[in-house]
């Protein structure tokens, strides 16, 4: 409702230059920095209308990834009959991020669409709403790890000093869901169908990511754990797994260094590339929502 | 204008917003594929221009009605006063800080309660802690909302909700306020309430532009008056006289409408 500069000056004449790709990730990273505290409210309110009309209310963030689990766990090893030992675990130790990146990803998709009418009464930094959407998932994953403490009561034996980096691992994480969470919100601004096609692939991307299986165990079945490996998901899933729940056969159990090392460099390039696509259609919002 | 150091508070230069009609509202992919190989042999009629070549300025301490015809440009100038849209060509320069109150409640989060709202509402303003702790108690009170401020806003009444955003957006007493159609909203004592307040903004050399149908509102507060009719200015002037001159084009528009009706009644062979 306000602009807190006291001169502002919004002209649209033709020759205006356009912004350099260097300038827009700039400008994109101001909003962010200079807004943390919109954004703060806003992963405030995201909290506290989640979960807001039920009976255990926030009880939830905990209780529904260790249901989630638990279906996974009967249909794997009850109805497929495979068996890795300590299974839930190794379940869980790929379904809590798993479900921190679906979540958040659908949930920034659509967190610019959703906010149409305010967009079109308040003039802010759009930016901040795929932040606040990122954000909020994050909190509940931070959340969701009690729900693993209280698994890992039954499995103490597979407990390693390596889980200490899981902070590590979940940066990782965080740095490449924002920047397809940025980019996707700003798609489907124009193309609701980004939305759509975003519920299917990401259950695609759910079945050829290592969660209800580790890339070890299909090793004899030749090419195909070489490509599923190319996923971007799969090295930051594997290290969780490997400092959660173990490794099979290795010795040691240290994430895949090098492996997130290349989601770390593609991530950068995408957040880069993502920054500057929003900051480019940022001021036609108003216009199309 | 009459003081010509002075600078305005809102400077406005051949402002023309267009839309891009094969975007607008819902497209997808398919939609504006298919747009695209149309424009090859069609071209032109893929934007509109919802106002253009609109110049002119408001004072400070001067409250501008602009009135017209619905679809005339109205709300879409105040959405580029606003920076919420940016102009397709010209410019505007607004000199002080912009309050809108655009639609009443319309970006209030249902599950929260009234004062989580207004915390929101402030952050979106870009309010610190501090002057949110200062005007989180005048809002309240002026909403007149009680004890319900801790209930969830999908609780209240759309009175309630009109209060509560005519109160937030107020509260800061802002050096330009742009209003469309908000005064009719709430019951009387309100109304008399928040006119009040106008008054009070408009009496401390606050610039207002105000988009209304309430036509006694706009010779009773504003000092001038723009008349917009298919984005462009027809008329700028007295209030008074530019009511009338709208009231004159709406019964001659009215008159042309029952002409023709009658013309088509008396058609033979029709039915």
């Amino acid at each position: 409702m306000s602009i807190p500069s006291s001169k502002a000056v919004a002209s649209g004449r033709p020759g205006d230059p356009r912004p350099s790709l260097l300038g827009l990730v700039r400008a994109g990273l101001d909003d962010l920095l200079t807004r943390r505290r919109l954004i703060g409210f806003l992963v405030g309110a995201d909290l506290k209308r989640t979960h807001a009309d039920t009976i255990i209310g926030q009880l939830w963030w905990v209780v529904d990834p260790l249901l989630q689990m638990v279906v996974y766990a009967v249909l794997v090893g009850v109805v497929f009959q495979r068996s890795t030992p300590d299974f839930p675990l190794f379940l869980f130790a790929a379904i809590l991020p798993w479900k921190w990146f679906s979540t958040t990803l659908s949930d920034a998709t659509i967190s610019v669409t959703n906010r149409s009418s305010l967009i079109r009464q308040v003039p802010f930094p759009k930016l901040v709403l795929p932040a606040a959407a990122t954000l909020a998932g994050t909190v509940s994953f931070a959340i969701g790890l009690v729900a693993l403490g209280a698994v890992y009561l039954f499995y103490l034996h597979r407990l390693s000093p390596w889980l200490l980096t899981l902070p590590l691992v979940a940066l990782v994480q965080l740095v490449f869901t924002f920047s397809l969470a940025v980019l996707f919100a700003a798609l489907n601004a124009f193309y609701r169908d980004v939305q759509n096609v975003l519920r299917h692939a990401l259950r695609l991307w759910f079945y050829v990511s290592p969660t209800l299986y580790s890339l070890e165990q299909l090793e004899d079945h030749g090419e195909i754990g070489r490509v599923l490996a190319l996923n971007p998901m799969a090295p930051i899933l594997t290290s969780y797994r490997s400092i959660i729940w173990g490794h099979e056969g290795a010795a040691t159990r240290a994430p895949e260094w090098l492996g997130l090392g290349a989601v770390v460099v593609l991530s950068l390039v995408l957040l880069a590339v993502a920054l500057a696509v929003f900051k480019r259609v940022e001021p036609g919002f108003a216009r199309i929502l | 204008m009459d003081d010509p150091g002075a600078r305005p508070a809102i400077d406005v230069q051949d402002l023309g917003v267009r839309y891009n009609l094969r975007l607008t509202r819902r497209t997808t992919l398919k939609g504006s594929l298919a747009g695209l190989v149309r424009s090859r042999d069609q071209g032109a009629a893929t934007h509109f221009w919802a106002v253009r070549h609109l110049t002119f300025r408001v004072a400070h301490g001067e409250s501008l009605a602009v009135i017209g015809p619905n679809g005339a440009g109205k709300s879409t100038l105040l959405l580029a006063l606003a920076g919420i849209l940016q102009p397709s060509e010209g410019r505007v320069v607004l000199d002080g800080r912009v309050s809108t109150l655009l639609t009443l409640g319309a970006g209030f989060e249902q599950e929260l309660s009234g004062r989580d709202n207004i915390d929101l509402a402030a952050a979106f303003l870009g309010l610190d802690h501090r002057q949110m702790a200062e005007l989180t108690p005048r809002i309240i009170e002026f909403a007149e909302i009680g004890p319900f401020i801790d209930a969830p806003v999908k609780t209240y009444s759309s009175g309630m909700k009109a209060r509560l955003g005519f109160a937030i957006a107020t509260a800061i007493t802002p050096d330009i306020l742009l209003l469309d159609e908000v005064i009719g909203t709430g019951d009387q004592v309100f109304r008399a309430r928040s006119q009040a307040r106008i008054r009070e903004l408009v009496a401390q050399a606050r610039a207002i532009v105000l988009v209304t149908h309430d036509m006694s509102f706009v010779t009773e507060f504003c000092n001038r008056a723009i008349l917009l009719e298919k984005g462009t200015i027809i008329h700028e002037g007295e209030p008074a006289e530019t009511v009338e001159l709208y009231r004159e084009r709406v019964r001659q528009h009215k008159l042309l409408a029952e002409s023709e009706a009658q013309r088509f009644a008396t058609m033979p062979g029709q039915g």
